[in-house]
């Protein structure tokens, strides 16, 4: 086990610096750089900023020191934020996003599995398709529309939740809605699917045979393994939502970390971007490790390769 | 009329051995029997029948035409979707928005696909360190948010709809290369694919012409369940600006505009929005049906 | 019957909900609502002012920032010689109690305040100005807006690296309270140019102690009207009032709170629900504004910038004179400013915005599709017949592309010109406007001080700001003849000749003339409208018995907008 953790740990970095080359080269061959504005620099201006941020020097030279820093987790400061190290951006921003999605995929498996629960054992009746269609349409409506909707209905309309902001209990019931519901569809779905295939194995029909009650069987024998698909889901989905939607942080004002990667990007702020895809890769890397150890402590048939 | 030998008794149909036929009809009957399926799969048919045909339609509005003075008009007899800021027929927009998101998902799709077949395909059948390598890299892949690819592709080189098609294909091969790759893994070692090496056929026609067929199932319903997301995509794309380029439009530019002017305008993000929304509707529905048709009993993967 | 665990999960989402609802806040946003204003009226309590500052600032170190957010926050807690009148932007005084100019218009002489300190006790005096502006222009420092200096004895020389010795540069503090500044030839707006954020004052003691990290909260030191109390990137400016301000006591205002909000829409939900209590100018989208302009609290006013589309005269077909004017003739500006932009711009054709006292401007481009036609055919493209496909391009967004729209509709419907549009992200729009990579272009230029040259010098050859390959020696000599013109008539005649000048030769397409639209809530005091959109927030207040005061006005019959 520890060996497991130690390889998948190691494997980790040749995973880590082949993201950061290519999105080193990447940014880099983007037209346009990070000071370009409407209004014109005047040269020795322009001059003097590119040779503080070593961007005057050879791009072999910037990318060795970027990964030498790197290394040392200094990313270096914000072109475009200036007197800002990036760590500290993507610290102050992960703390919000966090919450965010925490909160987003909490709600969206104690919806999401319930669902699925429901329409896995009324497969095929009204029942199963009316819950699974309330699900799907969740994922079928852009958060963007969804996110105004809210506002305009239960904020402007109702007065019971701030339009927008992150202060107080109250301001997180809109943006976590909106969040959650894509995925809740995504958990109901796999529950559903999972809780099937999972009722129609031999150790249930045992356990049926057996005389158990049908709310044992489902719910501690079949459960159990039938939310397996969820879990090694929650994965790669904690990961990006809480990375934070761009959608909601900006529908919303929330200071997280989703909406830097676009800006970023926009601004061609190099160091930025290239903080926030590393610290994304080494985050749902993490997790993928967490969620597979998770998976052989669930079903005992699994086995660590 | 006996002629004294026992009749053989029934015994039950191995399906792994049986011709591919039988199990196409038993999925069709299958899915037959799911109502939302066929349902979606009927709608579906309609929007697109509508979409393909639009410039032929008789009474379809130009979608192009403007009426500045008229402005955003809600519904009315002479425009039954009412008009936006411009003064063009919201229902000629939603229609022909429908052709560019409609072409966006299936070709997207068919890029990913073929990209991901083909990759996972080979990855599964050499097996090894070959097939160590690749799936490596579609690890490393994985763990780069899409949304940064995405976003970086449609920067640097120019944001017609070909690029959109690959920058967006390119990012769903990636499930579908594992899919595959997993279906494959588990078919070579199978008799029919000793027969054919026994019988001489090359690694290229016996990956392609043999195994490949035999995953078509998890493929189509993948397939059908990646279209939906790809119009999603590139609806969260137009909300970032980065989508379908004016005059053109898709679903996803005219919600994300018309989700700006909710408050003043709710007709123009309904009709689009729900013109979208039960789209990706019935695909996912197609989709879950066709996986209940298909392979019941199999293992799924996480979507 | 549901089973037990789905009994309690139910329970708990339904606990949850009440629980939510518990928290939602006060419900007296509902009531003090008002039929003439849009949203909630209810006052903050006490002396608190919140207002959306827009996106969030890339620094607002006053001598190194541009753009409108960083500028606010650098007004906030920094104050020039002289600062601008809330209402006619005429220079008052500032840290400056006064100024004399020579006769020759070159050399000003300022008094500075005597007895004035910083906010953390330093005592302030005149050298602070000259070590900051030289900080400015010492040709590390990049600072975007150094050329605002250039108006200084070889401030330009100086910051491109021709001159190395600082002493040279004409700004010099013989005393604590005496500050002179010599001109390298006659301007006539610089004490306006003095309001500017780059020539504020900056703390010498703290930026040499903390080096870029040194406009932090916990850093900071102002010398303005208020001190920053805190900061969330993202997130919001908290402000208080500074104590030591030499005028605090006309302060009235305790707290600031500046949230950063990108989203147009989400800024107007909050200030709907009385989140925030103004949102600063180009805070929505222009579809609201024939909505708003029904309600009390909108404001509407001259923004000192015009909207135009380039040309990239450098090569054909557009280096034809005669297509240029072709195009530009054919554009209906009413009909984009009156249906597409719903009045909430005004149509322009001209490059110079108004609101220059005593200047005159020329007769502009106008809609004439018959003159259109009849340059086209001038051009050698009778009818349309022979003229390339064009390309329009312009940054994403949503005006941008509907008034590309309606202009690609109107060229091709009246000059059978086809033209092809392209939308860029910012990043890629700037690099192609930068370098030429371009034909037409959508650009917007907004003035920072009172005076035509801020817009006219830009299409000097070369300039940096021209981007448009246009080069007219007859263009250059006048602007240039202008800047040595001391009789301010004089000079703004020849400023007239040379936008004349300018329009003759098209390099652009005027379209229209920026405004200031804001919502304000009643009982805010001390905002209105100006023509550089720049609020001096030590004039703001909170009248609580605001509506005590508009039934007085009403009553007398006054208009609304003189109770402020």
């Amino acid at each position: 086990m520890t060996a497991y953790v130690v390889r998948r740990v190691l494997l980790m970095v040749p995973t880590l610096l082949a993201i950061a080359t290519l999105t080193f080269f990447m940014m880099r061959l983007a037209p346009g750089g990070p000071f370009m504005a409407e209004r014109e620099i005047p040269g020795p201006a322009l001059e003097q900023l590119r040779r503080t941020y070593g961007l005057d020097r050879p791009l072999h030279e910037q990318y060795l020191r970027f990964l030498a820093n790197a290394a040392r987790g200094d990313f270096g400061p914000s072109y475009r934020y200036q007197g800002r190290p990036v760590s500290e951006i993507i610290a102050e921003g992960f703390v919000v996003s966090a919450e965010l999605g925490g909160w987003a995929l909490l709600v969206a498996v104690l919806l999401g599995v319930p669902i699925g629960v429901i329409a896995a054992l009324r497969q095929n009746t009204a029942v199963d398709f009316g819950v699974m269609a309330a699900a799907l349409a969740g994922v079928s409506v852009p958060n963007f529309v969804l996110g105004p909707a809210l506002v305009l209905t239960l904020s402007l309309g109702l007065f019971w939740f701030p339009p927008a902001l992150w202060e107080g209990p109250a301001s997180r019931v809109l943006p976590v809605l909106t969040l959650a519901t894509a995925y809740v569809a995504y958990v109901a779905r796999l529950t559903r699917a999972g809780m099937l295939e999972v009722l129609r194995q031999d150790f249930i029909r045992t356990a049926r045979a057996k005389g158990l009650p049908e709310r044992t069987v489902v719910f501690k024998h079949g459960l159990r393994l039938g939310v397996l698909p969820v879990v090694s889901y929650l994965g790669p989905a904690a990961a990006r939502i809480i990375m934070g939607s761009i959608v909601v942080e900006s529908i919303f004002a929330i200071p997280g970390l989703g909406r830097y990667l676009v800006q970023g990007a926009f601004n061609r702020d190099y160091t930025l971007v290239l903080g926030v895809v590393l610290f994304y890769a080494a985050f749902l890397m993490v997790l993928n490790l967490l969620v597979d150890l998770a998976y052989t402590r669930l079903d005992p048939r699994v086995e660590l390769s | 009329m006996s002629i004294g030998l026992a009749p053989p008794a029934t015994v039950a149909p191995d399906l792994a051995a049986s011709p591919p036929r039988s199990l196409w009809s038993d999925a069709w009957r299958r899915l037959r029997r799911n109502r939302a399926a066929v349902l979606s799969a009927l709608f579906l048919l309609w929007v697109s029948g509508t979409a393909a045909l639009a410039p032929w339609l008789p009474g379809m509005p130009d979608p192009s035409v403007q009426d500045l003075a008229r402005g955003a008009q809600p519904p009315s007899w002479s425009h039954p979707f009412g008009t936006d800021e411009l003064g063009r027929d919201t229902f000629a927009r939603v229609v022909y928005g429908g052709r560019i998101s409609l072409l966006v998902g299936l070709v997207a799709t068919l890029v990913s696909l073929v990209i991901g077949v083909a990759y996972g395909a080979v990855a599964g059948y050499r097996g090894g360190k070959t097939d160590e390598v690749m799936m490596r890299f579609v690890d490393i892949l994985y763990s780069l948010p899409y949304i940064f690819l995405v976003i970086l592709l449609l920067v640097f080189f120019s944001r017609s709809l070909v690029m959109l098609f690959v920058a967006l294909g390119l990012v769903q091969w990636l499930t579908m290369a594992r899919i595959v790759r997993g279906q494959v893994l588990s078919l070579k070692s199978q008799n029919f694919v000793e027969a054919a090496r026994a019988l001489g056929a090359g690694d290229f026609a016996i990956v392609f012409r043999h195994i490949v067929p035999n995953t078509l199932g998890p493929v189509i319903v993948y397939t059908t369940l990646t279209v939906p997301a790809v119009i999603l995509q590139e609806a969260f794309l137009s909300f970032l600006g980065l989508g379908v380029q004016p005059p053109d439009a898709s679903w996803g530019t005219l919600v994300s505009d018309g989700a700006r002017v909710l408050a003043l305008f709710p007709w123009l993000v309904a009709f689009p929005g729900a013109m979208l929304s039960l789209t990706l509707l019935c695909f996912n529905f197609l989709g879950d049906g066709l996986r209940d048709a298909l392979d019941p009993q199999d293992r799924r993967d996480v979507n | 019957m549901l089973p037990r665990s789905m009994r309690v999960i139910l329970a708990a989402l339904a606990a949850l909900s009440l629980a939510a609802l518990a928290c939602a806040p006060d419900r007296r946003g509902a009531g003090a609502r008002h039929a003439h204003y849009f949203g909630d009226v209810s006052p903050p309590r006490g002396q608190v002012f919140r207002y959306n500052n827009g996106a969030e600032p890339e620094s607002w170190d006053p001598g190194l920032c541009s753009g409108q957010p960083d500028g606010r926050v650098a007004r906030a807690l920094f104050e020039g010689l002289a600062v601008p009148n809330p209402r006619t932007l005429q220079p008052e005084p500032g840290m400056a109690e006064r100024w004399t100019v020579s006769d020759d218009g070159l050399v000003y002489t300022f008094r500075v305040r005597s007895g004035t300190t910083w906010s953390d006790g330093t005592p302030f005096t005149a050298e602070d100005f000259r070590w900051s502006w030289l900080r400015v222009l010492r040709p590390g420092s990049g600072a975007r807006y150094a050329s605002l200096l250039y108006p200084i004895r070889n401030a330009e020389a100086f910051h491109r690296g021709a001159l190395a010795d600082e002493a040279a540069v004409g700004v010099a503090a013989p005393d604590d309270t005496t500050l002179v500044v010599t001109l390298e030839s006659p301007t006539p707006y610089f004490v306006f140019l003095t309001m500017f954020y780059t020539y504020c004052p900056v703390p010498r003691h703290v930026v040499e102690r903390y080096g870029n990290r040194w406009t932090r909260p916990e850093h900071v030191v102002s010398n303005g009207a208020f001190i920053l109390a805190a900061w969330r990137q993202g997130d919001r400016f908290e402000f208080v009032r500074n104590p030591r301000y030499w005028d605090a006591a006309h302060v009235r205002l305790e707290r600031i709170v500046a949230y950063s909000v990108d989203d147009l829409n989400t800024s107007a939900n909050l200030y709907k629900a009385g989140v925030i209590d103004w949102t600063t100018s180009g805070a929505f989208p222009s579809q609201f504004v024939p909505y708003l302009r029904a309600f009390r609290d909108y404001q509407h006013g001259l923004y000192q910038g015009t909207y135009f589309y380039s040309f990239n005269v450098s090569e054909p077909p557009l280096d034809n004179v005669w297509l240029r004017r072709a195009l530009s003739l054919a554009v209906d500006r009413e009909a984009i400013a009156r249906d597409l932009l719903k009045g909430s711009r005004a149509p322009w054709g001209n490059l110079c915005p108004t609101g220059y006292p005593g200047y005159v401007h020329p007769p502009g481009h106008r809609f004439d599709p018959d003159s259109a036609r009849a340059c086209l055919a001038r051009a050698g493209y009778p009818g349309g017949r022979g003229v390339p496909k064009l390309s329009l391009l312009f940054n994403t967004s949503e005006d941008h592309r509907r008034i590309a729209e309606a202009i690609q509709a109107m060229w091709r419907r009246e000059l059978n010109v086809e033209v092809e549009l392209s939308n860029q992200e910012w990043g890629s729009y700037l690099q192609a406007t930068t370098a030429l990579e371009y034909q037409i272009a959508r650009r917007a230029w907004i003035g920072d001080y009172l005076d035509p040259n801020t817009f006219l010098s830009c299409f000097v050859t070369g300039d940096g700001n021209n981007r448009t390959g246009w080069s007219d020696a007859v263009y250059d000599r006048l602007v240039r003849e202008a800047a040595r013109t001391l009789d301010p008539a004089r000079r703004l005649a020849i400023l007239a000749e040379a936008e004349a000048r300018l329009l003759d030769q098209a390099p652009i397409i005027p379209i229209y003339h920026y405004s200031t639209n804001d919502l304000v809530k009643p009982y805010v005091r001390g905002i209105w409208p100006t023509a550089l959109d720049t609020h001096p927030l030590k004039h703001v207040w909170i009248d609580h018995d605001w509506r005590m005061r508009a039934a007085g006005a009403a009553a007398n019959g006054a208009a609304l907008g003189e109770a402020r």
